[in-house]
């Protein structure tokens, strides 16, 4: 080892020493959220992370289940004593949710972690599912120009099951990355992902089905950036009956001349309630950055809620970035079209909303086939 | 270019020497609001509210969790809360002070005046300096007087609203605002009658550590319509001075508001502004607002549906330049069925400004058939300048529609180049540009006011450009 080398090693390490010291401070410092933290307005975090919070804090012991399919060599089980993996959970960001991050780091030591080396063609696919509280860990690391996709399923066995997960995606340089999450069937479920793209290519869809309180933060940031680096978020849901859905992205460019992009859409029914809350930031002297983000709304009940805040911070210029938020109503036209060909309307009603969730699912697969 | 018609001072970036007959010193305690009152000769339920509102103001937090951090450094104790040439306005410009008369005849308010306005008010520091209506319309029943002569003079017109729109207990600044308010305009229209010109107040803060808290309730009664414009100007001081007035607006069944602000506060001005108006039943509320001046603006002008087939839009410009925190937006409450509101907001940031767009569009349950839209954009100028959009969407029930776009973007190279290419200099496409991006929505102001505003921009620009 070169001098050069060894002092650039002792200061990566002093660096990640002062950012484990800094992270430590963050979760001794952090509140559990209330109603003044702005990341849970409209969130009801006095309802909804208190009942979590009180689960985690608990004597309940975390169990799941875990398997993978496909992962070959890839695939290896996270444990207690994974200092590595632990240290990368603990910088991870949140969005608002620093106390509860700190929860799960006190009970790490499940899921799996995936490092993929060389390109596959079938999709990995990962299982967790429990019948009572199941808190585990995610690590997808793809290597240089390598190509993959993975599937992630989150199912409860039981409709009581609550399940808080944490996701780290790390992506190097000329890769791509197609990674599906399907979450299904909980009372309770959390997941906060970040998504490290060192100038690769990283394609996120989220779907959350019957689950009465689903709460998602998802931030995508990029460290590195050519014309063709991307993160693409995705999300279709259907909420219904009395559930909540509370979602939150970040889309950060710390650097310029990268793309982002973000579509989620919602179909609302009966009283459930669907909370948006994105935001696009570009950093100062990220110039040249490509950012788009829309939320898109179908309402199918009167009692149906929709809370939409869509927020852009920007501090570069020559960049284009824009952001949409729409809700509305069903089209009668298209309803009336189908009715009056003998289909009941409320038959009807489910091929319109599906054709709407269609297009987030066809824009995934488009990108994810094309890799 | 075009040229102004008016010979305005319109930076107003001079200052008189202070010569106070009246002066309740620094910060804001029950003996502030007793000296105001006294001097004011106020009645008594008045004392009572602001002694009310006192208490209100020292319980409420700071609205720390989401403002701006510059807010932070307000020192409410080193504000001056009352200083006065004299209680009662006079009813011509020979009768104001020469100091306070040159002042506003700088700032071009007489010449406005006879030229296209149908009444002025004219504040300075605390107090109404002149006001004036044209005798007509005062016949046909129109009130446009100052807070204090309002709420003494015509009591049962205006006391049921008084505070009904923009409640003490709103945030922190609007009870602020019920303790120390003083100037202002209260207006009544009466049912029916339709102004053809705008009536117009001016806002001057010439004192240093000033704390200017003007009071503005409009009366729109049914059917009649009229035009509100307001201009703000100070002197640069190195300490802080705070701007925190309420404007309240009601619009009964079929009445149209119009409200316009100009506001080009010199840099050291805190403006913190709530503005709110209440729509009856087929009323039409527009707040047309522009903000070039003041170091932290917090604003967002408000409208509430409450009556079927209201309307509400709010346009607004706002400008920030090094040094400057545009923090502006607006709110729109849909508490009636087919209602309907817009908002266009553009901002440009120039140098190491930030300015940002906060708004709130909610369609509260139940109701049915309203329409929102929305459209911000924000223009960068340099590489450090700096613009958010945070906006909130609430929609209620599967019967309404709304819709949001925001852009960003910054000024084309080759559109720069294409005009210097044609013999421009740079800074001359650049306010070519920048006022080509607020084109339309500068249209939507009463024309004295946009050739001002497009030469306002067009000085900034200047200063931006080396």
């Amino acid at each position: 080892m070169s001098m050069e080398e060894a002092f650039a090693l002792a200061e990566a390490e002093a660096k990640l020493q002062q950012a484990l010291a800094e992270g430590k401070q963050r979760f001794e410092n952090a509140v559990v959220p209330n109603r003044y933290n702005e990341d849970w307005r409209f969130g009801r975090p006095n309802k909804y992370a208190a009942a979590l919070v009180e689960l985690l804090q608990s004597d309940t012991a975390s169990s799941g289940k875990a398997e993978v399919k496909n992962a070959g060599d890839a695939a290896m089980v996270v444990t207690r004593d994974d200092d590595d993996l632990r240290q990368t959970e603990m910088l991870m960001p949140s969005i608002g949710s620093d106390a509860l991050l700190g929860m799960h780091l006190k009970r790490f030591g499940s899921g799996y972690a995936l490092f993929i080396e060389k390109s596959i063609s079938e999709p990995i696919h990962i299982y967790y599912s429990t019948g009572g509280l199941y808190t585990p860990s995610t690590f997808i690391m793809v290597a240089p120009g390598v190509k993959a996709e993975v599937i992630e399923h989150h199912a409860a066995d039981t409709p009581e099951a609550t399940m808080f997960v944490t996701r780290n995606i790390h992506v190097a340089e000329g890769s791509e990355l197609s990674v599906s999450l399907h979450s299904s069937g909980f009372s309770r479920y959390m997941c906060i992902t970040d998504i490290q793209n060192m100038g690769g290519k990283v394609h996120h869809l989220t779907t959350h089905d019957n689950t009465l309180w689903t709460r998602e933060e998802t931030v995508a940031e990029i460290y590195a950036g050519t014309e063709s680096t991307c993160n693409n978020l995705y999300s279709a849901n259907r909420p219904a009956g009395e559930s909540i859905l509370d979602q939150h992205t970040r889309q950060i460019h710390h650097v310029g001349g990268a793309a982002s992009d973000l579509l989620y859409k919602n179909v609302v029914d009966d009283n459930a309630t669907a909370i948006f809350a994105g935001n696009i930031y570009v950093a100062t002297g990220a110039h040249h950055t490509d950012a788009y983000q829309s939320n898109r709304n179908m309402l199918l009940s009167e009692k149906a809620t929709i809370h939409s805040l869509p927020g852009l911070e920007i501090l570069a210029d020559k960049v284009r970035c824009s952001h949409g938020s729409a809700s509305a109503p069903m089209d009668d036209e298209q309803l009336f079209y189908m009715c009056s060909r003998g289909i009941p309307r409320r038959e009807a009603q489910l091929l319109v909303a599906e054709g709407f969730l269609a297009e987030v699912i066809n824009k995934f697969r488009a990108l994810s086939q094309s890799s | 270019m075009d040229e102004s018609p008016f010979q305005i001072d319109t930076r107003g970036e001079f200052a008189f020497p202070e010569n106070h007959r009246f002066d309740a010193g620094y910060g804001l305690t029950e003996a502030t609001i007793d000296y105001i009152c006294d001097a004011k000769g106020e009645p008594d339920w008045v004392r009572q509210f602001r002694k009310d509102a006192l208490k209100r103001f020292h319980e409420m937090p700071m609205p720390t969790h989401w403002a701006p951090e510059g807010i932070n450094n307000l020192d409410f104790d080193q504000i001056r809360y009352y200083l006065a040439h004299g209680t009662a306005p006079y009813k011509s410009w020979d009768d104001v002070p020469d100091d306070v008369k040159r002042t506003f005849e700088r700032l071009g308010v007489p010449e406005q005046e006879r030229a296209f306005l149908a009444g002025v008010d004219a504040q300075y520091d605390s107090e109404t300096a002149y006001n004036n209506m044209r005798e007509e319309l005062s016949k046909q029943g129109v009130i446009f007087v100052n807070s204090t002569e309002g709420l003494r003079e015509y009591e049962h017109i205006f006391r049921p609203w008084f505070g009904k729109v923009i409640p003490v207990n709103d945030n922190k600044f609007s009870a602020l605002n019920h303790a120390a308010f003083s100037g202002g305009s209260f207006i009544y229209v009466p049912k029916g009658v339709k102004l053809a010109q705008p009536l117009q107040a001016y806002f001057r803060i010439n004192s240093e550590s000033m704390g200017q808290f003007e009071r503005t309730l409009i009366i729109a009664d049914e059917g009649a319509e009229l035009m509100y414009m307001e201009g703000c100007t100070a002197p640069k001081y190195d300490s802080a001075t705070l701007h925190s007035g309420v404007v309240e607006l009601v619009a009964l069944k079929g009445a149209k508001i119009q409200y316009v602000t100009v506001q080009n506060w010199a840099t050291n001005v805190y403006n913190l502004v709530i503005q709110r108006g209440l729509a009856m039943e087929d009323a039409e509320i527009r707040w047309i607002d522009c903000n070039i001046g003041s170091g932290l603006t917090m604003k967002y002008p408000a409208v509430v549906l409450q009556g079927r087939r209201a309307r509400g839009e709010v346009v607004s410009i706002s400008l920030a330049h090094s040094g400057q925190l545009q923090d502006t937006g607006a709110r729109m409450i849909h508490a009636a069925p087919e209602t309907t509101s817009n908002i266009v907001a553009k901002s440009i940031s120039i140098g190491e400004g930030r300015a940002s767009y906060r708004g709130e569009v909610n369609v509260l349950k139940g109701m049915k058939g309203c329409k929102n839209n929305t459209e911000c954009d924000a223009l960068l100028i340099n590489p450090t300048s700096r613009t958010d959009t945070y906006p909130a969407i609430s929609v209620n029930g599967n019967a309404s529609a709304v819709q949001h776009e925001a852009s960003v973007s910054q000024v084309d190279e080759e559109m720069l180049f294409y005009m210097q290419q044609r013999g421009l200099t740079r800074a001359q496409a650049m306010s070519l540009a920048v006022n080509g991006f607020i084109n339309d929505l500068v249209k939507e102001f009463p024309m004295e006011y946009s050739v001002e505003l497009r030469r306002l921009i067009d000085l900034e620009m200047e200063d931006s450009i080396g």
